[in-house]
């Protein structure tokens, strides 16, 4: 029998030193990400057993409006062993603590993986009209571990967020991933990622280098010109754009833990700026992040461009995963939202599903209270 | 002189064939009184739906029998597999299968030490694993179904896995949906790691069949249907008793084997059927709604006074117990006014099949 689990508040620093001896953490896990959510108050908390730090967590208390109570939010989180059968030891002590924090609820986003499908399955269910989500289509593979997560969470009495449609308001629970290691763990080569993509994805990245882009890992001072174009694609494909403030405050705050943590990305055409990224790395774990792009010039592929850059560079550090982030559940190949799987899908790899966002009331009345709070706000 | 329930055969059959079209991978269930219509027709019926197979698209490999006693009765009539839906457990009669029957036996298994048990006394044993659901009759819990899956996994001589026939579940009834139940028990498959992608499955609608096949493409759902499928179709099926004898009554007349006496001027018409028949020997219907609890009050507040409704209607309208029934007739009230049955005519009898024995059972 091993000794119990406690949990106590960790400092920022001892927070990064544990996800910095681990092989990958989600970089919404890392203490500087508290500090560009500057407006909820965060803390880390660890768990320890005899005395060593075993797992961390970030937490973001987001108040209640008019209430000094908060919803305990730890997004793709907490940073601990999810491959037992006694998650009740390791939740039991976070949920205590964070009850007498003022926490109404908890919410979490356990990052495990519960079921994976093939680039080529996704297309295939794209193509055919009778599949509408990507649950219609039989996976790769169910994961044992992340059902047994699920079971647990159910029998503890966390309550799924559903993620019907479109994206959630937390974070997305299907990813699109290239694996950059092979089924024994061995690092790809880079023409065996190239040979993976798909044949429009290849002859871009070709013409995008015969056209003569050039793409460049950038600094600071180049967020304003990533910002600029990200503003422009913002008006371009309706959606409301952040502040350059807010990814400057990202990238000095995750620059801080580590110094290849954040990079800026830039493809530029004869000096014209045409496709601009962000991308983040925490361990083996690499993901794009930020993306913009020029409405002039898409014919010299830009973008495709920049994506290779950035999974190059992943590669060169030693990542496992390159991860291009949400993708919606939806197949319907008339669905606005296909077009940026199929982007996606074209790199290869495989649709990733993850266990979601589970909620943990703690009062039930404030929660219930919440909920009509969230359903009028829509 | 006889109970005896008619089948209007073209009707019944077509119904048959339609069912298992539409439910590809059904398992017929055949236990108990065969819901009326024997364990042994229904053994021989579903023979002829598994010789169907061309027709209905839907290959019927294996038929669902309650009990290890009921074995042997449909191993005669139907050459494929039974599914046992008692749990197995290291006593009684299913250590008492004969040789024969035994290697077309799937069994339940409910708890992991019978796991142990069967496959000690019979390696070659199939199964099914039976999850613990919300009505906590018999099964295992995700722990008991991980504990099986360790087992299967280091089992001697390999193909154990394979002798995993799927995993089976006993679903409520009357629950607004099953979905998010069934959901929860087959992401507890998937967390056990048992090898198999098999789930048998009851009291689901056809559209909770759909929703569950789209959503677990990679599963192979099967339903076991008995009620659905060899009543399904009600107005197939009739049943109906004859008038033995019809004798004109004053009141303060005295009759029957208590002495009671007549109320008021009237008929004491004898039919068929009684208690050797299930006639009068109501299961409690589980109804717990207030209006049902009422009626239930009343028809023994009626017993006390008098007279008890009976499943008996002649003309459409049921009609009263005169005295509780006997072992194979029964004694109605007919009051005056109404129309007096002719003896040898046939009357309307309201039965619950699974309760009732009938003397023939006629199929046109």
């Amino acid at each position: 029998m091993t000794t119990s689990l406690t949990l106590r508040p960790v400092s920022a620093q001892e927070h990064r030193d544990f996800i910095a001896r681990r092989s990958s953490a989600s970089f919404l896990q890392t203490p500087g990400w508290a500090r560009v959510k500057a407006e909820w108050r965060a803390e880390s908390i660890g768990w320890f057993r005899d005395g060593a730090l075993v797992g961390a967590g970030l937490v973001l208390y987001r108040q209640l409006p008019k209430v000094r109570r908060y919803l305990a939010y730890l997004p793709e989180g907490p940073v601990i062993d999810w491959a037992g059968d006694d998650l009740e030891a390791w939740l039991a002590p976070m949920v205590a603590h964070l009850k007498a924090q003022g926490a109404f609820a908890v919410r979490m986003g356990p990052p495990v993986v519960t079921r994976r499908w093939s680039a080529e399955q996704v297309k295939a269910g794209i193509a055919d009209e009778s599949v509408r989500r990507l649950g219609d289509v039989p996976p790769l593979e169910r994961s044992q571990d992340g059902a047994r997560v699920i079971a647990q969470l159910h029998e503890l009495g966390w309550q799924q967020q559903s993620a019907e449609g479109g994206f959630s308001a937390g974070q997305p629970q299907f990813n699109f991933q290239i694996p950059l290691v092979d089924a024994d763990g061995l690092p790809r080569t880079e023409a065996d990622v190239l040979a993976g993509m798909n044949q429009l994805w290849r002859r871009n990245i070709k013409k995008a280098d015969k056209s003569g882009v050039e793409v460049a890992l950038g600094e600071r001072a180049d967020l304003k010109a990533f910002h600029d174009l990200y503003v422009h694609t913002a008006e371009r494909d309706h959606f409301t754009p952040r502040p350059l403030s807010y990814f400057e405050t990202m990238y000095d705050a995750l620059l801080a833990e580590d110094p290849d943590r954040i990079q800026v990305w830039l493809a530029r055409h004869e000096g014209d700026l045409v496709a601009a990224t962000i991308a983040i790395r925490v361990g083996t774990h690499a993901w794009y992040s930020y993306g913009a792009s020029s409405t002039e010039k898409r014919e010299v592929r830009g973008s495709n461009a920049v994506q290779w850059a950035m999974i190059r560079h992943a590669l060169a550090a030693g990542a496992h995963v390159y991860d291009l982030r949400g993708i919606t559940e939806t197949l319907d190949a008339h669905d606005p939202h296909v077009g940026l799987i199929q982007f996606k899908v074209g790199t290869g790899g495989e649709a990733v599903e993850h266990a979601g966002e589970w909620d943990l009331p703690v009062n039930r009345a404030i929660y219930k209270a919440f909920q009509v709070y969230l359903a009028r706000r829509g | 002189m006889s109970l005896v329930l008619t089948v209007d055969g073209a009707r019944w059959r077509a119904h048959l064939l339609s069912t298992v079209t539409r439910h590809p991978g059904i398992v017929p269930v055949a236990k108990g009184n065969g819901y009326g219509l024997s364990l042994g027709r229904l053994a021989r019926r579903a023979q002829w739906l598994a010789e169907h197979a061309e027709e209905t698209g839907a290959p019927l490999d294996v038929v669902a029998v309650g009990t290890y006693d009921e074995v042997e009765e449909a191993a005669s009539r139907y050459a494929g597999d039974l599914l046992v839906l008692t749990p197995w457990r290291p006593f009684g009669a299913a250590l008492d299968l004969q040789d024969r029957t035994a290697s077309r036996v799937v069994h339940t298994v409910s708890r992991p030490a019978d796991l142990a048990a069967l496959r000690e006394r019979d390696p070659e044993a199939r199964f099914v694993l039976e999850q613990l659901t919300s009505m906590r009759r018999h099964g295992m819990t995700r722990r008991d179904l991980e504990a099986a899956a360790e087992t299967l996994a280091t089992a001697q001589g390999g193909g154990a896995r394979h002798r995993l026939r799927g995993v089976a579940m006993h679903l409520p009834l009357n629950t607004t949906s099953h979905l998010g139940e069934v959901t929860r028990l087959i992401n507890d498959v998937v967390a056990s790691g048992l090898p198999t992608r098999t789930v048998f499955v009851s009291h689901l609608t056809s559209d909770e069949l759909d929703r569950l096949a789209t959503t677990y493409p990679d599963f192979t759902v099967r339903p076991r249907v008995g009620t659905g499928l060899w009543l399904g179709d009600r107005g197939a099926l009739s049943v109906t008793s004859t008038v033995l004898d019809v004798h004109e009554v004053e009141r303060g007349d005295v009759f029957g084997y208590r002495g009671r006496s007549v109320p008021k001027h009237g008929h004491i018409v004898v039919v068929s059927g009684g208690t050797a028949h299930g006639i009068g020997l109501e299961a409690p219907t589980g109804d717990q709604s207030l209006r049902a609890r009422a009626a239930t009050l009343a028809r023994g507040g009626m017993d006390a006074v008098g007279f008890v409704r009976s499943p008996f209607s002649i003309d459409g309208k049921q009609r009263l117990f005169a005295e509780p029934p006997h072992m194979q007739a029964s004694m109605l009230f007919v009051p005056s006014g109404a129309r007096v049955p002719d003896i040898g005519e046939r009357v309307d009898v309201r039965v619950r099949f699974t309760a009732t024995d009938f003397d023939r059972v006629v199929i046109s």
